[in-house]
């Protein structure tokens, strides 16, 4: 044990004399994760508020026009553009625009769209009271269709389009629901004199009602913070691999490994004082990270992070997580001959773990090879566990599994280590 | 166990390194007395570090045994390492520590702790001369003070058989007088030390006996001054040295 505990000591030192090392282990992951989080908002905004510059050429300045001006208008998505220095913006000028992504999105309501519509209405309608011949109520059976042209920018996001898109088909039926109520009781009062006109009231009969679902009943509404910070707090933590696998080779090349082979105590003494230490930092690093998603986030109009009650629960996730990712950095740093291949494949893989965890893209919209990769991940497992508390409410029985993978793999990794060292042995 | 004037017994010891159909050492057969100085002597790529590497444990041999003071690795591995002190050839030291921080660390690993520790630490340090640089950082030594404060840390647990790689590598004049002083002084008091070098002079004044080793096998065998006396055109160990070795250069 006083080997152990010596060991730590020497490994404490070795860290915190080299400042410039100790520096970027703190600060780069807060810097990382307070500019991902911003940058992160927006995607959050989209549903909720977010300012996104529109064209709008409204040539039809009848009904159809005024309702998709007016919806769009009153709708805090869209910053809509109709002139630019006082001229109205044309179609040619607008597809221009679009194209050299000024804006992202371009809508032209054609002229006489709105009678079109009408036209279309009163088709449906003398369809319905053919029999009857209704004088006020216009003979056209014609049916005629119009083109809404949207211009949208390739770079435009298709959720962001799918958005836009419903919304102007929401104004549209509307109108024309409108529009058939409206024609409809003209024709009723037409067939019935004494009948007086009956008044288009918009009636919401089905109502939409959203539950953000929990099996504790301990929800967090989801925000920019809410995700962001376990998520990256993850990928920073598991960073932590770097210095590690770097802190092994080095030993190795300065010749302080070889010593520590010749003397009593083993390999596995010196690998957990490693191990000891950087998953000190690597906590330290995860309650850093709480502290700015609570204090310093909102300072900078962020929503403020919310840990909730179940701190022992998400300090355990910490701590399996920081295990996982110390593992990992003693296989690295084992396996590994160079800082070289250490950095290279060390940064790569833990991408990858990332890029499969859900990091970036939420495992539920990948493909189904990669869902099913997705479960090998360990960053998967902790953000599963993080998403889990932070958002779900769970406590600590609910991410007993998530805590138990991180630790497999986390013995995985050693297992790996001491075998690969063993097997230099007999080379 | 078995008890006998030998510390060190090599029997027949061979070893290839895997995918290498050229033996690294080649059937060598040495026996080592308690309280001798040996030099492993001979060019580079002779099999000296992979002797040496055999004898700290790091790897074992393809075939053949190593006794350390009568005890096999495969059984006793804990027990030889108690008894041995290595220095490498490298400043296997950490750069950011002090040289008290260093030996602190590598005498807690050794076993040793508090007072008799640090009366260790205090006795060495000021053998070698640096006992007023104990609290300075490795990184801002010189090369001589690097190599003595390397020995230190293989020498502070007072080991049975120390083995030195090249101990005076690099060194200034006095630094290495300080050392091979201090190698003389520990063997005098019934330390038993394997050193291997490329100083001919320097092993021929240090060492009671001297194996030359090429190609993975012992060459030639004895006492420094025996080995002169054994040809007319031997005038020393260096001109033995080139005579069994030859002059061509070696590479690793």
């Amino acid at each position: 044990m006083r080997r152990l505990f010596s060991s730590i000591y020497k490994e404490f030192l070795v860290l915190i004399r080299d400042r410039a090392g100790l520096a970027i282990l703190f600060v780069m992951p807060l810097v990382l994760i307070i500019i991902m989080t911003i940058i992160q908002d927006a995607t959050f905004k989209t549903v909720t508020e977010v300012d996104i510059s529109m064209i709008l050429v409204n040539n039809d300045k009848d009904s159809l026009g005024e309702a998709i001006s007016e919806g769009l208008y009153s709708s805090k998505f869209f910053n809509i553009v109709e002139e630019i220095d006082g001229e109205k913006i044309t179609k040619e000028l607008a597809e221009e625009l679009v194209a050299k992504g000024e804006y992202k999105i371009g809508i032209i309501i054609p002229e006489r769209a709105t009678e079109a519509i009408r036209g279309n209405v009163n088709a449906l309608i003398n369809k319905s009271f053919k029999s009857f011949n209704i004088p006020g109520v216009k003979q056209r059976t014609k049916k005629s269709s119009i083109n809404v042209t949207i211009f949208i920018d390739p770079v435009t996001s298709p959720s962001f389009k799918n958005m836009v898109m419903s919304s102007l088909k929401e104004f549209t039926s509307q109108l024309e629901i409108e529009m058939f109520f409206k024609n409809f009781s003209l024709a009723l009062t037409q067939l019935m004199p004494n009948q007086k006109p009956i008044e288009f009231e918009s009636f919401e009969t089905i109502k939409y009602q959203e539950i953000y679902a929990s099996t504790t009943g301990d929800y967090k509404l989801p925000n920019s913070v809410q995700h962001n910070v376990p998520a990256w707090t993850m990928f920073a933590m598991f960073f932590i691999v770097l210095p590690m696998a770097g802190n092994i080779i080095k030993e190795r090349e300065e010749g302080s490994a070889f010593r520590l082979k010749t003397m009593p105590g083993s390999y596995v003494t010196v690998m957990f004082s490693k191990i000891f230490v950087f998953l000190g930092v690597a906590f330290l690093q995860f309650i850093l990270m709480l502290l700015v998603g609570v204090y310093i986030m909102p300072l900078i109009g962020l929503p403020m992070l919310e840990i909730g009650p179940h701190k022992i629960a998400l300090a355990v996730m910490a701590i399996a997580s920081g295990l996982a990712a110390t593992g990992y950095g003693v296989a690295v740093g084992t396996i590994a001959t160079t800082h070289e291949q250490a950095a290279t494949f060390g940064a790569v893989s833990i991408i990858i773990f990332a890029a499969l965890g859900g990091i970036w893209v939420p495992v539920y919209v990948m493909p189904p090879l990669m869902r099913v990769l997705s479960q090998f991940s360990p960053l998967q497992w902790g953000l599963n566990g993080f998403y889990d508390i932070l958002l779900r409410g769970g406590d600590l029985v609910v991410v007993l599994a998530e805590t138990s993978k991180l630790l497999i793999f986390f013995v995985l990794m050693l297992v790996i280590a001491l075998v690969y060292n063993n097997y230099n042995k007999t080379k | 166990m078995h008890e006998n004037q030998h510390i060190i017994e090599l029997k027949k010891l061979t070893k290839y390194y895997k995918g290498s159909s050229i033996p690294a050492i080649d059937n060598i057969s040495l026996n080592i007395n308690k309280g001798e100085i040996y030099g492993l002597l001979g060019p580079n790529g002779a099999g000296k570090t992979t002797t040496i590497s055999i004898l700290c444990g790091l790897f074992g041999p393809t075939s053949g045994n190593v006794f350390i003071d009568g005890m096999e690795f495969q059984n006793s591995a804990e027990k030889i390492k108690n008894i041995i002190g290595v220095v490498p050839q490298e400043i296997a030291l950490y750069p950011s520590l002090t040289a008290r921080e260093n030996l602190n660390f590598f005498g807690h690993m050794y076993g040793l702790k508090g007072k008799q520790l640090k009366n260790r630490i205090d006795e060495c340090l000021e053998l070698f001369g640096l006992e007023k640089n104990a609290n300075r950082r490795i990184k801002t030594f010189s090369g001589g003070m690097k190599r003595r404060i390397n020995i230190i840390a293989g020498i502070l647990h007072k080991p049975k058989i120390i083995y030195l790689d090249e101990p005076t590598v690099g060194v200034d004049v006095q630094s290495r007088n300080v050392i091979l002083e201090h190698l003389r002084n520990l063997n005098s008091d019934g330390t038993s030390i394997i050193y291997t070098s490329h100083y001919m002079e320097e092993a021929e004044n240090l060492c009671s006996r001297v194996a030359i080793i090429d190609m993975g096998k012992v060459i030639t065998e004895g006492k420094p001054k025996d080995l002169i006396n054994s040809k007319e055109e031997y005038t020393d160990l260096e001109s033995i040295f080139l005579n069994i070795t030859g002059r061509a250069l070696r590479d690793e």
